[in-house]
């Protein structure tokens, strides 16, 4: 996408690489995508404390579980960039699986939990902490799975031979702050819409 | 100055050696690329030359000027009369909403981006933007959104005639074209009131967003990046400076839209609860999320056009911006304050006293750095040799008319007297002054100052003036009786009014008045189709200019620069013409390295078209029409192979060898 | 890109020194137990009968902690240059103040719950 490094028109401001700044501005507008989502929830959840009781339904066990792998696979995901840096594609290839092993079973855990919320007749529909929950937890989950389909696409690139290490330790680096931001942000969701629930007089 | 001008190298292609030389290489897919086509269409269908891209931009963003003018003109003859019964209210509806969305979003905007596309990187002495496929994939984008916001017309024709009936989520709507207001607000969208126009309105604004954000994001990264040697941030063009704080408050509230949008399009196609009151939703909310967005917005519109003005100012006064980094600074801090003032929009809504009076404090402190850059302005011209020459009457017009829009917008500021002005004509004429009078003179202004450069013909005649004559005339005549109106009571968004309140004579004018500004805007377009079949050669630099896109060809070749310009001082050009000796533009040797071109590529275009199918399938599956599903389902399969593809195929480039004559 | 078939095999020579990027995976080991340890007593505290507000400030003190260390570590912020902070920083003040005032307008003191028919 970019031309930059190797090439006659690459000028000497250039600061950052321009693949890394435009995901750093992108997160950055990421920030208020999930800023304002997450808002809409704890709004309507402090207009109407007594319309629904999420203490009943939440499984902070399992809910604790997927935070806790979703922060595994950042590590592995660190890894990976820092072994496409030093070239290693075995090692990169290695700890790109298991991102995708762990993002693929955070999945599974929000996919199981949705189906348990909806078979316990918390739906969309339901009232105004149904729509704001699962849409919010939805568009987490749909950046997850974005970055489970990102990776896979990378891990098949690395078996065609065409990597070389400048240019794809970039794109690897790029993906990885992706996915490092689909991390902290369920590290926010993880504690504004869950944990504070279980506090009791909260 | 013509005695300086044969210092700069001017780069000279040789066009009949080009083609025999230069072929087209396979990419990574092994499909051959669009490069060095024969076929025109195909050349700029696949461009992703920004200067190419920019004129796309600024021709469909004209047309939609046209479009929403006329949209408007229906409005005002509506109005012309007490009773008038010329259009039905629900007509009325669609064509304020579709005049404020398409003026906004499809003609204001798309202009700025226009300038933005053709002039950035020649001013920051670049090649190209950063990402030369994702600027192709925003214009592309930006039209699929277009389509899209517009297809509800077509519909609609249908549904007059009686070949088209809305069924599913809802049957029995008629309105098939948005008429919710530009602002959409919330629960008048809902699927209770309002049919699939507001799914259009809807699915084409998510994708301008789409459109938006990519090409800001790409903006950022090439004014930071991409800048040539010495050019430093505090030696960048005003122009490419506000482009800059515009693209960063594109970046941070557009996503407040996007999320409001999404929240709107699960309450009308999955019945969710978000603005639906029965289900406990505040619709309020609405307002707040719209605004979050809407308000920086206003400044999205604006500083491009203030830009603009600091560019013709200096030039047409023989004199440096008075104050560079103070106008600098002022918009950064119009950008920062931007996102705190919001609330100013909804002062009736009942938010309290603290927070009323804490918005309004805000939104009276944006004055200041406006107020700081319109003297500025003013310091700019004092003392300078003053050159009436078309661009500079615009902007003068321009710094007189903003200031009054931004007069009553102070008044505004008050939440008492907001609380008696809020709905009605007093605001539409606040704010038409600051868009017409402000944002569209300084467009013109710019239309008139760069022109020359980007088709290399200089202007003939003085249509100019006439133009000037009548555009402002006609806006005063107008949007002046405007507010008079809205302090006798005139509500907006009416289709027509009784008799005896005293309103008759002032639409009367307010009527003529649009047709004078049609008028002018009408010879407008004239005098550019004149200019680009007639004009004069324009050479480099026809106004005697100071930044460094007048340094090259008028037009600029495809590589905008032959060497790589090394860049001594602020207003680079001037200084090269009329500083001393060790403030001239140096060049680069490229050692025949030659300039590397990125390649053209079909795959922004594919993966834009998808966006058509997506969003009118999504749209017309809530007016029942069958299979509408699979359509947006296509869509969205078109766009993801276009991006797939688009990754595996390689960026490629080819190399280029201007020859110095 | 035409440099591939300049060099066909991933090399790490021209990507700093191999030093640094070991130092930097046992920063990344570190930072990974923290978190984990960190998640669990998140999980722990909530059941802790403590004064409410002071679990959670805890809580809210921890995901700041975890949040910052995600970004400054994994994410390369401290190894890069300060223009990266500052993209993604005035993202997250303006989205921060945004949710803060958005808090504050829409809280329950100032919404007229009279107006609202049903619920």
């Amino acid at each position: 996408m970019s031309n930059t490094a190797d090439h006659a028109d690459s000028h000497s401001s250039l600061v950052v690489d321009n693949k890394k700044l435009l995901m750093w501005l992108f997160l950055g507008s990421d920030c208020m995508f999930f800023g304002t989502l997450i808002s809409t929830h704890l709004i309507y959840r402090k207009l109407y404390p007594d319309s629904f009781e999420p203490t009943t339904l939440f499984s902070l066990e399992l809910t604790s579980f997927s935070t806790f792998i979703l922060l595994m696979s950042s590590f592995l995901m660190a890894l990976a960039v820092s072994a496409m840096h030093k070239g290693q594609l075995k090692s990169f290839r290695r700890n790109t699986l298991g991102v995708i092993f762990f993002g693929l079973i955070f999945l599974g855990c929000q996919v199981y939990e949705f189906a348990h919320f909806v078979h316990e007749d918390l739906t969309l529909q339901t009232n105004t902490f149904g729509s704001t929950f699962y849409m919010m937890t939805g568009t987490h989950g749909v950046h997850v799975a974005i970055g489970i389909f990102w990776l896979i696409c990378m891990y098949f690139y690395s078996h065609t031979g065409k990597m070389d290490a400048h240019e794809s330790a970039v794109d690897v680096e790029v993906a990885g702050l992706y996915w490092h931001f689909v991390d902290i942000v369920w590290i926010v969701i993880f504690t504004a819409v869950y944990l504070v629930e279980f506090i009791p007089e909260i | 100055m013509s005695h300086t001008e044969t210092e700069i190298p001017t780069p000279k292609t040789n066009p009949t050696q080009e083609p025999e030389v230069l072929k087209a290489e396979r990419s990574n897919l092994g499909m051959l690329r669009p490069d060095h086509n024969k076929s025109v269409i195909i050349d700029w269908l696949t461009t992703v030359d920004h200067k190419k891209i920019g004129i796309m931009y600024g021709a469909i963003a004209l047309f939609f000027l046209l479009v929403g003018g006329l949209e408007a003109l229906i409005i005002r003859t509506q109005l012309a009369v007490p009773e008038n019964d010329l259009i039905s209210a629900q007509r009325y509806n669609q064509l304020f909403t579709m005049h404020g969305t398409t003026m906004i979003f499809l003609a204001v905007m798309p202009l700025n981006a226009a300038f933005f596309n053709f002039l950035v990187p020649l001013q920051i002495g670049a090649r190209d933007v950063a990402f030369p496929r994702i600027n192709s994939l925003s214009l592309w984008t930006f039209v699929a959104g277009a389509i899209v916001i517009n297809f509800g017309w077509l519909l609609q024709a249908l549904e007059v005639m009686g070949l088209f009936e809305a069924k599913g989520a809802t049957a029995g709507m008629t309105d098939l074209v948005p008429a919710g207001g530009w602002f959409g607000y919330a629960p008048l969208t809902s699927t209770d009131f309002s049919g699939a126009g507001t799914d259009f309105w809807i699915m084409g604004l998510q994708i301008l967003g789409i459109a938006s954000l990519s090409a800001s994001m790409n903006f950022i990264v090439t004014i930071i990046n991409m800048r040539a040697p010495g050019m430093k941030m505090m030696r960048l063009p005003v122009f490419t400076w506000m482009t800059l704080v515009t693209s960063l408050l594109i970046v941070f509230a557009f996503p407040a839209i996007t999320v409001a949008l999404g929240q709107l399009m699960f309450d009308r196609v999955w019945n969710t609860n978000f603005f639906n009151v029965a289900g406990g939703g505040q619709p309020i909310l609405w307002q707040h999320l719209f605004w979050i967005f809407g308000h920086p917005e206003v400044y999205i519109l604006v500083l491009p056009a203030m830009g603009m003005i600091s560019e013709v100012l200096p030039t047409f006064s023989k004199k440096p911006l008075f104050g560079y980094s103070i106008v600098v600074f002022s918009g950064a801090v119009i950008g920062f304050l931007g996102f705190a003032v919001w609330s100013h929009h909804m002062f009736t809504t009942g938010l309290g006293k603290v927070a009323t009076a804490a918005f309004s404090l805000l939104t009276m402190a944006i004055a200041v750095p406006t107020g700081v850059k319109i003297f500025n302005w003013v310091g700019t011209l004092w003392g300078g040799r003053v050159r009436f020459s078309a661009p500079m009457i615009f902007a003068l017009g321009f710094v007189w008319m903003f200031m009054m829009g931004g007069f009553s917008g102070i008044m505004h500021a008050a939440a008492p007297a907001d609380a008696q002005q809020q709905d009605s004509y007093f605001v539409i004429a606040h704010f038409h002054y600051v868009i017409m009078g402000g944002i569209f003179l300084a467009l013109v202004s710019g239309i008139y100052y760069w022109m020359p450069k980007v088709f290399g013909k200089m202007w003939v005649g003085n249509l100019s003036t006439w133009v000037a004559v009548l555009v402002v005339v006609g806006l005063n005549v107008t949007f002046f009786p405007m507010h008079f109106l809205g302090l006798l009571g005139m509500p907006r968004r009416t289709h027509t009014y009784l008799e005896g309140f005293g309103w008759e004579t002032y639409n009367m004018v307010c009527t003529i008045g649009a047709y004078v500004l049609a008028v002018g805007i009408l010879l407008l377009l004239v005098d550019m189709v004149r200019c680009i079949r007639k004009g004069t050669p324009a050479g480099n630099d026809p106004w005697n200019a100071r930044t460094l896109e007048w340094s090259t060809t008028s037009p600029p070749q495809a590589y905008n620069f032959a060497k790589t310009p090394v860049i001594p001082a602020r207003d680079a050009l001037w200084e090269h013409k009329y500083g001393p000796e060790n403030r001239r533009i140096t060049y680069e040797e490229d050692h025949g390295h030659g300039v590397h071109m990125p390649s053209q590529s079909w795959m922004p275009l594919i993966a834009s078209i998808g966006f058509i199918p997506l969003g009118l399938g999504m749209s017309m599956m809530q007016a029942g029409v069958p299979f509408m599903g699979y359509v947006a389902i296509f869509g969205l399969v078109v766009v993801c192979v276009g991006l797939a593809l688009w990754a595996l195929e390689g960026p490629g480039g080819y190399h280029l060898h201007p020859e110095e004559g | 890109m035409a440099h591939i078939e300049e060099n066909p095999l991933p090399v790490a020579a021209d990507t700093g020194p191999l030093n640094s990027e070991t130092a930097k995976y046992h920063t990344f080991v570190n930072l990974a137990l923290a978190l984990a340890a960190i998640t669990g007593v998140e999980l722990v505290l909530v059941y802790i009968p403590f004064h409410p507000v002071f679990i959670l400030s805890v809580l809210l003190a921890l995901s700041l902690f975890k949040f910052i260390a995600v970004i400054a570590w994994f994410m390369h912020l401290i190894y890069d240059k300060l223009l990266l902070t500052l993209a993604f920083g005035t993202g997250m003040a303006i989205a921060t103040g945004t949710f803060v005032a958005l808090g504050f307008l829409m809280s329950p003191s100032n919404v007229d719950f009279e107006a609202i028919t049903q619920f």
